[in-house]
């Protein structure tokens, strides 16, 4: 049996759909259930119902076998995992965003620019990249006002629609990444169990492009 | 007491095994030397640093940051062990330049690698491995996947899996253009299929080359992979390391190792220096891999020699992990009371001297 790892949360009710028609439908309801690990109808999969945040880590280490992760998680957690499908549903954009009137090119400020976020380590990652000395604060929630109150030059954020960012008066600068909720398979898993970890990616594969049409 | 708290703690991610766990350990890596004595290797003791050049090529290119350096009181540049054939084929280099000839040596020690903390990933890790040079060809390709084999389950893994690529595939369908792009590299690395096709288009490789990339990650499995491969439209490179690893299977098939060995026509390393076939252990139970190995000929031109080279190496920690069995807990003994003084001494000579096991019990 194959444990794969479900970030509780909004997530969590996006990917329902895609494992019922996949197959691997959940044998109760995972919205009202407080338990912490509930086997598919089928019994093929167990799933672990985990903290978005922590559903990389235990792929990663093997505790489940797979599992499904947005790419803004995975790119923060920086994980060593396989990455075989993208799910295509909880699509958003990271992206650097701060007030219109900082023109400033990123690339020739002198003093290291501060960056808010919720995503420290993407954020320190790609402006390291660019060649930009920066300081990163690491904000819980409402980064927003990290920028519109003058914590910071710059946040890292993701964004779906802009709507946030447009009633703060905040606008998108860069662009980091394509962000969307992706399968990530353990390593060991993909060879040691090749044939339930192959039909997992075929089945919810096969549900993807059937959302898709 | 905080402060005491502080002096009892080692920096994440060292190595501090005591107990029936290194018991465990040291079982495993006196099996894995028996079995390397067998095949006729005998033991290299290597330097724990070494100047930093002998680790380039490491990880991503010109970013060092998983290297650990220190400066010695005269002023040199020292980087710690963090790859064991690297500072092995420098040792061997020196010795095959006195005298040419095959050799086969196997190693045990630690290297050391920078890992963020908070993933529980070992900055220390404890490798048993071997190098043989001078040693071409599939036959000795499959020599060491056996030896990998006897390995495993002399050390009671019997149930993990070899899974065998080839560096020199890769090379080859990337061409110039792919290997440049490290990115690809990654998204290769992660399987993942949909970075590689847009990657692919964004650098402009034509779009044969783009959809086999993109069908690689699921070319792993049994011999049926080398046809689904043939379907693309191969250059002659891609299509020699092909056979190459296509002989090396019959070879292995004929020798008698069949059932838990993979192909993956998909894998690819960060290690740049392997040429040929390489492989890697997974088992089950552990997330990562335990160890692995492959075929390096071009290594050894950096000392300005042409050797062909093979090596493989486990990681113990995780081997340990995989391996369940409890017959390396040690034969029961006798123990002798402390506080019986001289007679307790005399009998804990009696026998030690008979080769028993004694333990003297009773103390502060």
């Amino acid at each position: 049996m194959l444990r794969v790892a479900l970030p509780t949360g909004r997530m969590m009710k996006q990917a329902i759909p895609f494992l019922e028609a996949a197959g691997y439908a959940p044998a109760e309801s995972l919205n009202e259930t407080r338990k912490l690990t509930v086997p598919s109808q089928c019994g093929r999969v167990e799933y672990l119902l985990v903290k978005p945040v922590d559903a990389p880590l235990y792929i990663e280490q093997g505790v489940a076998d797979a599992g499904i992760s947005g790419k803004d998680v995975l790119m923060e957690v920086g994980a060593d995992l396989l990455e075989p499908l993208d799910l295509g549903f909880s699509k958003c954009r990271m992206v650097v965003a701060g007030k219109p009137e900082i023109e400033r090119k990123l690339d020739n400020l002198l003093s290291p620019v501060r960056v808010a976020s919720k995503f420290p380590r993407v954020a320190q990652h790609y402006f390291r990249k660019q060649g930009v000395p920066c300081t990163v604060f690491k904000l819980s929630g409402s980064v927003e006002i990290g920028a519109v109150l003058g914590l910071s030059h710059y946040i890292v954020d993701i964004v779906e629609t802009g709507t946030t960012l447009r009633e703060n008066g905040l606008v998108v600068h860069e662009e980091i990444a394509d962000c969307s909720a992706r399968l990530a398979v353990n390593r060991a898993a993909w060879y040691a169990k090749l044939s339930e970890v192959r039909d997992l990616l075929v089945n919810l594969k096969t549900a993807v492009e059937g959302a898709r049409t | 007491m905080s402060g005491d708290v502080k002096q009892l703690s080692f920096p994440p991610g060292t190595e501090l095994v005591f107990g029936p766990q290194a018991a465990r350990r040291q079982f495993i890596s006196d099996r894995i030397a028996g079995v390397f004595r067998g095949w006729g290797f005998t033991e290299i003791i290597l330097p724990a640093f070494d100047s930093g050049e002998t680790f380039e090529g490491l990880g991503e290119p010109g970013d060092e940051t998983e290297l650990y350096h220190l400066v010695d009181r005269e002023g040199r540049q020292l980087t710690l062990r963090a790859d064991f054939t690297l500072i092995a084929a420098k040792a061997l280099a020196m010795e095959l330049r006195r005298d040419a000839r095959p050799i086969r040596a196997s190693y045990e020690g630690r290297v050391y690698r920078f890992a963020p903390s908070g993933h529980g990933h070992r900055v220390e890790q404890t490798q048993r491995g071997l190098e043989w040079v001078n040693a071409p060809g599939p036959v000795y390709d499959a020599a060491v996947v056996m030896m990998a084999r006897e390995s495993l389950q002399a050390v009671g893994a019997d149930d993990a899996i070899i899974v065998v690529g080839h560096a020199g595939f890769i090379h080859a369908v990337l061409g110039e253009q792919g290997r440049a792009e490290r990115r690809l590299l990654e998204a290769l690395d992660h399987k993942n299929p949909s970075r590689i096709r847009q990657l692919a288009q964004r650098i402009g490789l034509d779009s044969d080359t783009a959809e086999l990339l993109a069908a690689l990650p699921l070319l792993t499995g049994g011999p049926e992979v080398f046809e689904s491969a043939r379907k693309f439209n191969l250059n002659a490179a891609a299509q020699a390391a092909l056979g190459e690893l296509e002989s090396l299977h019959s070879l292995l098939t004929e020798a008698g190792v069949r059932g838990n060995l993979l192909l993956d026509l998909g894998e690819v390393r960060r290690s740049d220096y392997y040429s040929g076939f390489m492989f890697k252990v997974y088992h089950h139970a552990v997330g990562e891999d335990l160890g692995g190995g492959g075929r390096y000929d071009r290594l050894f031109d950096r000392f300005e020699l042409d050797v062909p080279a093979v090596g493989f190496g486990f990681n113990l920690a995780r081997l340990a992990e995989a391996t369940s069995r409890d017959d390396y807990t040690g034969t029961s003994s006798e123990s002798v009371k402390a506080g019986d003084g001289a007679e307790a001494l005399k009998r804990i000579h009696d026998l030690r001297a008979q080769g028993k096991p004694a333990i003297m019990e009773g103390g502060a």
